[in-house]
């Protein structure tokens, strides 16, 4: 009695937090089916706010933003396209549609800045850039539950065989933890910005009297690297720098 | 919101794991301005630093205007010290201006942010000179010269700019301006940048030559911006004291890099209109082009191939020429192949020729004309538009030797020429949207730090217990002291269980519950402490619970001697039910204790 009073506990703590709350899903759904139909009878604007409209309420899916781009594509608005499918390759990083579309799109740009490649130590973990965040936390997710196993079977029954699994999988296991921290590093250090004003000037502090470097158009791609107020801090490459109003780009 | 999640999570364990590190250190904060000259001509570079002193967590500065200057971040360098356990920090902004006028200037004050005050810098004074005069150019260690290959040109007339840099010492990090106005003209670069030297006034220099296309888009006398390249002079430089010194000259060598910006000189050109009376079919080549065009054969059959070649060549724009597909009356299956170009560039002249390739598949025999090609252009040398024209090219058509059936697409005939296959790009989109409703699953609720804590950290709970029931297990299998203290409460109450269905109610019954219950509790006791619990007494028993930290030891011992009393002078009816109460209390306790 006491025990399966234990057992009870233990699920109504622990089942929350695998079973999602039941959402409306069939009318999250209709509105998918609405936006897209709103695409193909050439109503881009409604249809781009009926996308905007579910990311708005917490949908959080790789193709409505890439739908959502190719929308803003039609529309000829290159800066929330491009951002858009930046925010699409967070999520299906391996779909070769977004990357040729996102490729279009900056060539449509008046800049043309290709994303930044990546870092020494992202360089060495590439093989994670093909799997989003999640993606690699569900594989870590899967290896731990198989190494645990297999140290509990292998402490039970310590064959040599056994052994090689087990090491085999911690080391399996470090990189990807490792790989998991690097892109967690990568995402929270190199934040893109997509330039959204038609002309951004790019100035030499975050004032509007300081100088102007240089200019930026609609769709270009920068990476922020400071805040200050209501001002960014862009940089384009080692030497291009300055700060820009914060409203003039998406994140 | 996964990511913010594990950020802030990330956030609060650097803020409660660091240690706090404190940002001003309590300095006094000061803001000063330096430049490294106060003098400076037109080809050098101003550094000017904001250092900021006591802090390092300042916005950047605000720079005054600066219209005679071009400014141009340069990094920033922090610095920390310690001095007789004091720390110091600072901060400096660089920047690199470029004059852009002379003249004297004054840099304001930049203004600097700090703990909700503003700092400001000391203006600076500064004066621009043109270049040093007793330089001559033949002296310099670096200039440049650029010229037009004419002063005088008709709208869409093609002209070579050249910008040539004369260097005697290395030259580094090149950055080159080029400031044309687009609404003027049109610009082409002219193959890469060449490199070559040239001895000057019996001085040897190092040349780095870049020609550029330009093309007048409107009449009128325009005039251009002068280039401006910024450099790296990589100087040489000796110690006094090594000069005598034969090996001091290859150890004592240092360099010096000194950044310059050198600026030609500007120039203008008039551009004229082109003349009245545009004949029909011009298409603005403005030049002077000769046109020529050859059959690759003049003999074939029917389903051969034979390769028409057009080539335009000459001085202006040929890459502008296109031709249309002749009109061969449906005589003659065409294929026409991409166009190619080639340009030079030499003694100014710009000439280019331009070849168009036409595969031609006779459909029927027969002595057949090919049209002629032609092409209008303006000729600025002879002020005149001019028309330039291929000649007729006959050709002798025979049937087919064989009776099959001609296949137009099917290629490796001997005299076929030798084409890659080209697909021609018509047009470029975008893929279309997706529609597959299951792959518009929202993912943004089964990624909370929750979630992956229980799945990472599920299996490893699931293992710990694992592992302590394998432990268990093998310590009940071989140790049997564990295995006897495991079991003694589930024995005696077992046995306890059996007598309680016994009836007690006769005296040699009471004296054998007497025995068994002593003996009952003398087993627990020994099982518990690894003992023989039959040999043991009461006494003993109360010793060695109380060594063991049992605090019903005594209760205990009363109990086996109330057994014992039990057992060899049996009294009462009703005190077996008592004991056997007793007893079973008594051995709930002492498990509750172990």
């Amino acid at each position: 009695m006491k025990h399966s009073n234990s057992f009870s506990l233990f699920l109504f703590c622990v089942l929350p937090l695998f079973i999602s709350p039941p959402a409306d899903a069939s009318k999250y759904f209709e509105e998918v089916v609405r936006a897209n139909d709103l695409h193909f009878e050439k109503r881009y604007a409604q249809s781009a706010k009926a996308y905007e409209s579910l990311i708005d309420k917490g949908a959080r899916n790789g193709y409505l933003y890439y739908n959502l781009a190719n929308t803003y594509i039609r529309m000829g608005k290159t800066g929330p396209a491009v951002l858009n499918y930046i925010r699409a390759r967070k999520l299906i990083p391996r779909d070769e549609n977004l990357a040729a579309n996102l490729k279009f799109a900056i060539q449509q740009t008046r800049d043309k800045i290709e994303p930044p490649s990546p870092g020494t130590l992202s360089a060495l973990f590439l093989w994670s850039n093909d799997f989003n965040l999640r993606e690699l936390i569900y594989l870590a997710m899967i290896l731990n539950f198989i190494f645990w196993i297999t140290l509990a079977l292998w402490m039970y029954f310590r064959s040599s065989s056994l052994q090689l699994a087990r090491n085999v999988l911690l080391g399996l296991l470090l990189f990807l933890f490792f790989s998991i921290g690097v892109k967690l590093k990568n995402e929270s250090d190199s934040k893109l910005a997509v330039v959204l004003d038609e002309r951004v000037e790019v100035k030499s502090g975050g004032a509007e009297d300081a100088i102007t470097l240089f200019q930026l158009h609609e769709g270009a791609l920068v990476t922020v690297t400071d805040k200050y107020e209501d001002w960014l801090e862009v940089r384009l490459n080692d030497e291009q720098k300055g700060w820009v109003p914060k409203n003039s780009v998406g994140t | 919101m996964f990511l913010g999640k594990i950020k802030k999570t990330i956030c609060l364990f650097l803020f409660l794991a660091l240690p706090s590190v404190p940002q001003s250190f309590g300095q006094d904060i000061s803001v000063a301005a330096t430049v490294n000259k106060n003098r400076l001509t037109m080809e050098d570079v101003l550094q000017l630093s904001i250092i900021i002193q006591g802090t390092q967590n300042t916005p950047p500065p605000k720079l005054p205007s600066l219209p005679d200057f071009r400014v141009v971040s340069a990094g920033t360098s922090s610095s920390t010290r310690y001095i007789n356990t004091q720390r110091s920090v600072s901060i400096t902004h660089n920047y690199r201006l470029t004059p852009m006028n002379t003249g004297t200037f004054f840099i304001g004050p930049a203004r600097v942010q700090a703990n909700g005050k503003t700092y400001s810098t000391q203006p600076i004074k500064i004066t621009v000179q043109k270049s040093l005069s007793q330089e001559t150019e033949g002296n310099k260690t670096a200039f440049v010269v650029a010229n037009l290959s004419s002063e005088k040109a008709y709208v869409g007339e093609q002209l070579v700019y050249t910008f040539r840099l004369f260097h005697r010492v290395d030259a580094k990090n090149l950055n080159l301006h080029l400031p044309f106005d687009k609404t003027q003209f049109h610009k082409e670069e002219l193959g890469k940048p060449k490199s070559y030297s040239k001895v000057i006034n019996g001085l040897q220099y190092h040349v780095q030559e870049l020609s550029l296309a330009l093309v007048p888009l409107k009449k009128g006398r325009h005039k251009i911006a002068p280039a401006r390249v910024e450099l790296d002079l990589i100087r040489n430089t000796q110690n006094r004291s090594s000069r005598d010194d034969p090996f001091g000259q290859f150890f004592s060598r240092r360099t010096r890099v000194e950044h310059k910006v050198l600026r030609a000189q500007p120039l203008s050109i008039e551009v004229l209109p082109l003349p009245d009376g545009v004949p029909e079919g011009f298409e603005n080549i403005v030049g002077q082009f000769n046109i020529s065009a050859e059959l690759g054969k003049h003999n074939l059959e029917v389903g051969d191939t034979a390769t028409l070649t057009v080539t335009v060549s000459g001085k202006g724009n040929v890459q502008d020429v296109t031709f249309d597909e002749p009109d061969l009356e449906s005589h003659f299956k065409i294929y026409p192949d991409k166009p190619e170009f080639h340009q030079t560039v030499h003694n100014n002249q710009v000439t280019g020729e331009k070849t168009f390739k036409f595969a031609l598949v006779p459909l029927e025999s027969g002595n057949k004309t090919l049209p002629e090609f032609s092409l209008t252009f303006f000729d600025p040398g002879k002020v005149q538009y001019r028309v330039v024209r291929t000649q007729p090219i006959t050709l002798n058509v025979k049937p087919a030797a064989t009776k099959e059936s001609l296949n137009l697409v099917q290629s490796g005939q001997q005299n076929t020429p030798s084409r890659k296959p080209k697909i021609e790009i018509l047009g470029k989109d975008i893929f279309p949207i997706y529609t597959e409703l299951n792959k518009f699953q929202n993912d943004g609720n089964d990624s909370s730090p929750a979630f992956i804590g229980v799945g990472l950290g599920s299996p490893v709970i699931l293992f710990i217990l694992s592992a302590l029931i394998i432990k268990r297990r093998r310590r009940m299998k071989y140790d049997a002291a564990f295995y006897r203290c495991q079991n003694a409460y589930k024995n005696a109450t077992r046995c306890l269980k059996k007598m309680s269905t016994v009836e007690h109610s006769d005296l040699p019954a009471a004296k054998e519950f007497g025995r068994k219950l002593s003996e009952i509790l003398r087993e627990y006791v020994g099982n518990k402490l690894n003992l023989q619990g039959k040999a043991i007494t009461a006494e003993e028993v109360e010793h060695r619970l109380k060594e063991s930290g049992y605090e019903s030891a005594a209760v205990t011992r009363k109990l086996l001697e109330r057994c014992a009393t039990l057992q060899f002078s049996p009294t009462t009816r009703d005190s077996t039910k008592g004991l056997l109460g007793e007893s079973e209390n008594l051995i709930k306790l002492l498990e509750k204790q172990s």
